[in-house]
């Protein structure tokens, strides 16, 4: 069949200005978008710059949007793109620096973020000379994990890194989960400190974007919240988020709901004028409007009392 | 230039194992490679990794079965001390993080693979390789060993008689730099890439066996390419890994009968097997995995499931699969003793792109990933003590800037009259797949090295087009294309020579083994240009 | 038609004119509605999963005794609900767990049945759209809408979208617009995220996506922005003017929470609405809804 591949182009060594070039190729029926780019690069186009390697779904350098899809190209049938015509856009991931056509920087978008958590297992001192004994049900959870193939269509789907490119992204953060879950590292409250420094999980908006892009069902977004959990179990060491969590809980420990009035005060830190005077302005529009909450000054909900029992006995079983 | 005591080239599961071992040993090691290392070869492998940990297995055992499948080609001493030493290397992936399969005690769970005697094989779902790979990369980073990662190697720098070095080309930049040291390790990987299809990645075209070639060292028994049994033959090829066989899956022929194989059957055996149920019924051969039940092929086989269905949009919980061996593993490679020293010193290999005596004419299943971390250790401690004790080399200056002419007169930007490194690379694939592929014979042979001289002056009429220096993938593929070439004259010329059937090898014209005669390694190494031939005992 | 009503905090704190607009809509289209008074709030994604599982239980459980579903009026709260629900549902283990140790002191069980519905899901699920459409009394004409989700009212798939059929689920604000007569102002970011949740966090990124989504919108013609989520319209209107001092823009897009779209087709006026209580001025809006017969 004849297909028009329409290839995003960008050579560093020219004007480095982005354009198209539209290649038409006859591949079989079941061919992949990779088979055609090899095509197009072996037969008519040799600058055409694109990565691959395992060739079969497994290792993810192939990563590239098909008609504005991330797909792997190596395991993307051309025909899943065709339906309406034959042709299939080929770009680059919409959020990453370009270096030349289809190639981009994996340092920047995924490489070095995974190198800032410092993706390792520090291990503990052995027991014997054994292996560690483990029940399986902890180790299967680490194979999903692990089961990642670095292809980055997690951060591609990321709500934050649009704004934030410096954000750490999901894939790292499911890299960290990874050691921070593993029974047999040892530095959890050193590890979570540094996961909970700017950039880190705290960042995260917990949009879910991340799990349904995923491939694999690794559900990066139920990762970090794990690690968001597990730092509020620890005692969370970003001392702005703890206000925020800390007064949140607070209240609705003390009243069954949410003191938004009191929340926005001592998230900012209730010694922290500057912050404080920040507030000022947003409570003066709100109180304008006769819809802003007044603090401290909150109704304690019917069954309150049932809700700080439980709260009490969750704190107590998690200790 | 970028100084060194330890430049390990390839970022796969030996050299990042060989990599962290130089490190540990006080080395100064750097990492190049032409790829990430997570994207390398080594995250393909599925089943798992040996290592005698089970209550009624041993050493001896393990070895036992090594020897089995080498089929008379394996140096006993190697196999030993990779018995000896494997279970401790296992225990340390362990420590570091591998997540393997438990069993109910906790333990590592152990499942029955190829043609191991025991259940020996440890492993993670169907995901080892990808998971192993992991592992050692973090380690890697732990240790902080500088990763110089899409710098692709052009040649190796001599000083005298031994190695001084190597000049590489990094992709990203175009540019090209010369990298010292005092001891080189290859851990390339496989030469696979000479068939098509293969199970392999697409960068596992032997460079570092061409590299070592053309610096003098000697080349080992590259008649040896293991072909794996239970594949999904479109291209590329899809392994379906054989521990499916050992779970309960079973191989039917056209009509829907099972062939029925003797129990430890070494791969070339079950090749074989399929290979005459070809012939006999002119039909195809499939293997029906639903006998091992729907849940543990989803718990156990998670990537096979997607993978076979994503690609061949089968599945394997519901039909049965087509098969047929394809060209997996190469088993010959660059002459080493047991810490991967090679004939040229200061030049180590490890791992696929390495012929250590441990894997004689056929490598039991499970033993690569094992190989891969037992000898990884080994070569690296090696590597850093020679590095130690060897006087600094001078690196010649000079190399650079005639590699930098050679690059440049290869990049002519002319065209080559319709002819392309992928045009003759499926010229290639296809002619060694059927002439020098699981059954070879004399005039098949000849025709192979007739069409290979044929190919290789359609190779060099060739121009790399693309002029630009980054990301020059043309560049790369032609350069991969001749290593392939090099390498496919001598593999078809060793299994010439080698007049007898042994392991990996066949010969329809010479059906037996020949212990008589052919107890013997075949050796070649470049000699003034021409290959020198030659032959030694099996040590042991 | 009855619901037991889960107005969530911000309905009657950040946002105090969403709880009546969506009383009066309710009844308006005769849903019934008894509110769960004795509950607490869902944990908004901020309470740990082993604090938030068992006062969500306790609300099913209140739900339940009253052979009622829970209509919510809060992405948040409906997508927090959901997903301890789907727990809850999904492993009778965990829920006999968190009924031994947390509700049965109280006399109280959760036996699984409860579901969960945001006022939007119930309009296309329960009531009935062409039910809807007989009622309209002021179709929105000429009036161009983005809708703004709120990421919980769409993700993630097991809890929210578990069938292929309730995939339709992501669009039904979509189609709203156009069935209460408007014209969609489609926007990428309308599955996004608001920026709320990170407002603590990293107060810079939060903005930016306000910037982001409303202007997008602003550019696309909206008229207004729709959402069915109040913690997004905490961000989208109440941060919207810090939004442009950061990014640099006049946006002044007005955003309305899903009630008071829903009233004014419905013909109530915007004062009814209490359209006038929002930060970003929804004066344009009104003049427009005005001129409509």
């Amino acid at each position: 069949m004849e297909v028009t591949f329409k290839v995003y182009r960008k050579d560093p060594e020219k004007d480095g200005k982005p354009g198209r070039s539209n290649y038409t190729i006859d591949i079989p029926e079941d061919a992949t978008v990779l088979d055609g780019l090899l095509k197009i690069r072996d037969e008519i186009d040799s600058t055409l710059a694109f990565r691959a390697s395992c060739l079969r779904g497994y290792c993810g350098d192939c990563l590239v949007r098909v008609s504005g899809r991330a797909r792997l190209s190596c395991v993307a049938k051309v025909t899943a793109f065709t339906q309406k015509a034959p042709e299939i856009s080929l770009d680059p991931l919409r959020i990453v620096p370009v270096i030349k056509d289809l190639v981009f920087d994996w340092d920047a978008f995924m490489w070095n973020k995974i190198r800032a958590v410092q993706p390792w297992l520090e291990p503990k001192e052995p027991a014997s000379d054994g292996e560690n004994l483990i029940p399986d049900a902890a180790m299967k959870d680490l194979r999903k994990v692990m089961s990642c193939y670095y292809c980055g269509m997690c951060d591609e789907g990321c709500t934050v890194l649009p704004v934030d490119f410096n954000f750490l992204g999901p894939a790292a953060l499911t890299k960290a989960y990874r050691f921070a879950f593993d029974p047999r590292g040892k530095e959890t409250r050193e590890r979570l400190k540094i996961l909970e420094e700017p950039k880190g999980i705290w960042d995260c908006v917990h949009c879910y974007e991340a799990d349904e892009h995923c491939p694999r069902g690794i559900e990066p977004t139920k990762r970090i919240i794990a690690l968001r959990d597990l730092a509020f179990k620890l005692g969370i060491t970003n001392e702005k988020v703890a206000r925020h969590h800390k007064s949140f809980a607070a209240s609705v420990k003390e009243s069954g709901w949410l003191d938004e009035g009191r929340l926005a005060i001592e998230s900012e830190g209730l010694t922290n004028i500057k912050g404080l005077m920040k507030l000022l302005p947003i409570a003066a529009r709100a109180m304008a409007r006769g819809k802003a909450p007044i603090p401290y000054l909150h109704p304690k909900r019917p069954g309150a009392d049932k809700i700080k029992k439980i709260f009490e006995k969750g704190e107590q079983e998690t200790k | 230039m970028q100084e060194f005591d330890v430049l390990v080239i390839g970022g796969g599961a030996s050299g990042l194992r060989a990599a962290i071992a130089a490190k540990h040993a006080g080395a100064k090691v750097a990492l190049i490679t032409k790829i990430h290392p997570l994207r390398t070869n080594s995250g393909l492998a599925q089943g798992g990794l040996n290592a005698p940990l089970g209550k009624g297995d041993s050493p001896e055992s393990f070895a036992e079965d090594t020897l089995l499948a080498g089929d008379g080609l394996c140096d006993r001493d190697v196999v030993r001390t990779f018995a000896a030493e494997a279970s401790k290397e296992i225990i340390w992936l362990e420590r570091m993080g591998v997540p393997f399969n438990r069993n109910g005690e906790g333990r590592i769970d152990l499942r029955p693979f190829g043609s191991n005697s025991k259940s020996r094989t440890c492993y993670t779902d169907d995901r080892t390789g990808h998971i192993v790979l992991q592992v050692l990369h973090e380690q890697a980073q732990r240790a902080e060993i500088p990763s110089l990662e899409e710098w692709f190697v052009t040649s190796l720098v001599a000083d005298g008689n031994s190695c001084a070095g190597a000049i590489a080309l990094s992709l990203r930049s175009g540019k090209l730099d010369s990298f010292s040291a005092r001891a080189v390790i290859l851990a390339t990987g496989g030469f696979t890439r000479l068939y098509l299809p293969s199970t392999v990645s697409l960068g596992t075209t032997g460079d570092g066996q061409s590299l070592a070639y053309s610096a003098g060292a000697r080349l080992m028994d590259m008649e040896m390419t293991q072909f794996h049994p239970t594949v999904f033959p479109r291209n590329p090829a899809l392994l379906i890994t054989e521990a499916a066989l050992s779970e309960g899956a079973v191989m039917v022929n056209q009509k829907g009968e099972p062939i029925r194989l003797a129990k430890g059957l070494s791969r070339e055996k079950i090749c074989l097997s399929i290979h005459n149920a070809m012939q006999n019924g002119g039909g195809s051969v499939s293997l029906d995995l639903r006998p091992i039940g729907k849940d543990k092929l989803l718990s156990r086989f998670p990537q096979t499931h997607e993978l076979v269905r994503g690609l061949a949009g089968l599945d394997i919980t519901k039909e049965p699969i087509p098969i047929r061996p394809v060209a997996h593993r190469s088993v010959g490679g660059i002459e080493t003793n047991a810490t991967g020293e090679t004939s040229l010193p200061g030049l180590f290999a490890v791992g696929e792109c390495a012929c250590n005596g441990l894997n004689g004419a056929g490598r039991l299943a499970g033993n690569t990933l094992t190989e891969a971390v037992v000898f990884g250790r080994k070569v690296g401690d090696a590597a850093a003590k020679y590095a130690k004790t060897a006087s600094k080399k001078s690196f010649p200056s000079a190399k650079l800037s005639d590699e930098e002419k050679a690059i440049t007169a290869l990049v002519s930007g002319s065209s080559s009259g319709g002819d392309s490194s992928g045009k003759i690379h499926a010229d290639l694939g296809r002619l060694m797949s059927e002439k020098v592929g699981l059954i070879r014979e004399q005039a098949g042979l000849q025709e192979a090295l007739d069409r290979i001289h044929r190919l290789k002056q359609r190779y060099r009429a060739l121009r790399v087009r693309n002029t630009s220096r980054i990301y020059n993938y043309e560049l790369t593929t032609y350069l991969e294309l001749g290593s392939m070439l090099t390498l496919a004259e001598i593999v078809a010329q060793a299994a010439l020579g080698r007049t007898e059937s042994r392991g990996a090898h066949q010969r329809a014209d010479f059906p037996q083994k020949d212990d008589r005669n052919w107890r013997n390694h075949t050796l070649v190494s470049l000699v003034q240009e021409e290959p020198r031939w030659d032959q030694k005992p099996v040590a042991g | 038609m009855k619901y037991a009503f889960y107005p969530g905090c911000v309905s009657r704190g950040g946002c105090p004119e969403l709880y009546p607009s969506a009383v009066k809509v309710s009844a308006k289209l005769d849903i019934e509605l008894e509110e769960l008074k004795d509950v607490g709030c869902t944990g908004a994604g901020v309470l740990p999963q082993y604090l938030s599982d068992p006062i969500n239980a306790r609300t099913f459980a209140k739900a339940e005794a009253m052979g009622l579903p829970i209509m919510t009026i809060c992405s948040t709260c409906q997508g927090v609900m959901s997903q301890a629900n789907y727990r809850l549902k999904a492993d009778p283990e965990y829920r006999t767990k968190i009924n031994k140790e947390y509700l049965s002191e109280e006399g109280l069980e959760y036996k699984g049945t409860t579901e969960v519905k945001h006022l939007l899901w119930v309009l296309f699920e329960d009531y009935g759209i062409e039910r809807l459409k007989s009622l309209l009394r002021k179709p929105l004409k000429g009036l161009r809408v983005s809708p703004f989700y709120g990421c919980y009212i769409r993700r993630p798939p097991e809890a929210i979208t578990p069938t292929k059929e309730l995939n339709r689920r992501k669009n039904y604000l979509d189609e709203l617009i156009e069935i209460l007569g408007a014209e969609l102002a489609d926007i990428s970011g309308k599955g996004k995220c608001c920026g709320f949740p990170i407002l603590t966090a990293n107060e810079e990124n939060s903005l930016a996506m306000v910037g982001k989504h409303t202007g997008e919108a602003k550019e696309k013609g909206a008229d207004f922005m729709v959402t069915p989520c109040p913690l997004c319209h905490l961000n989208l209107d109440g941060n919207q003017p810090r939004a442009e001092a950061q990014e640099g823009k006049e946006i002044g897009l007005p955003i309305l929470h899903l009630p008071q779209f829903l009233g004014l087709a419905l013909g109530f006026d915007p004062g009814e609405m209490n359209l006038k209580r929002h930060i970003v001025s929804t004066q344009p809006v009104e003049s427009k809804v005005s001129m409509l017969t």
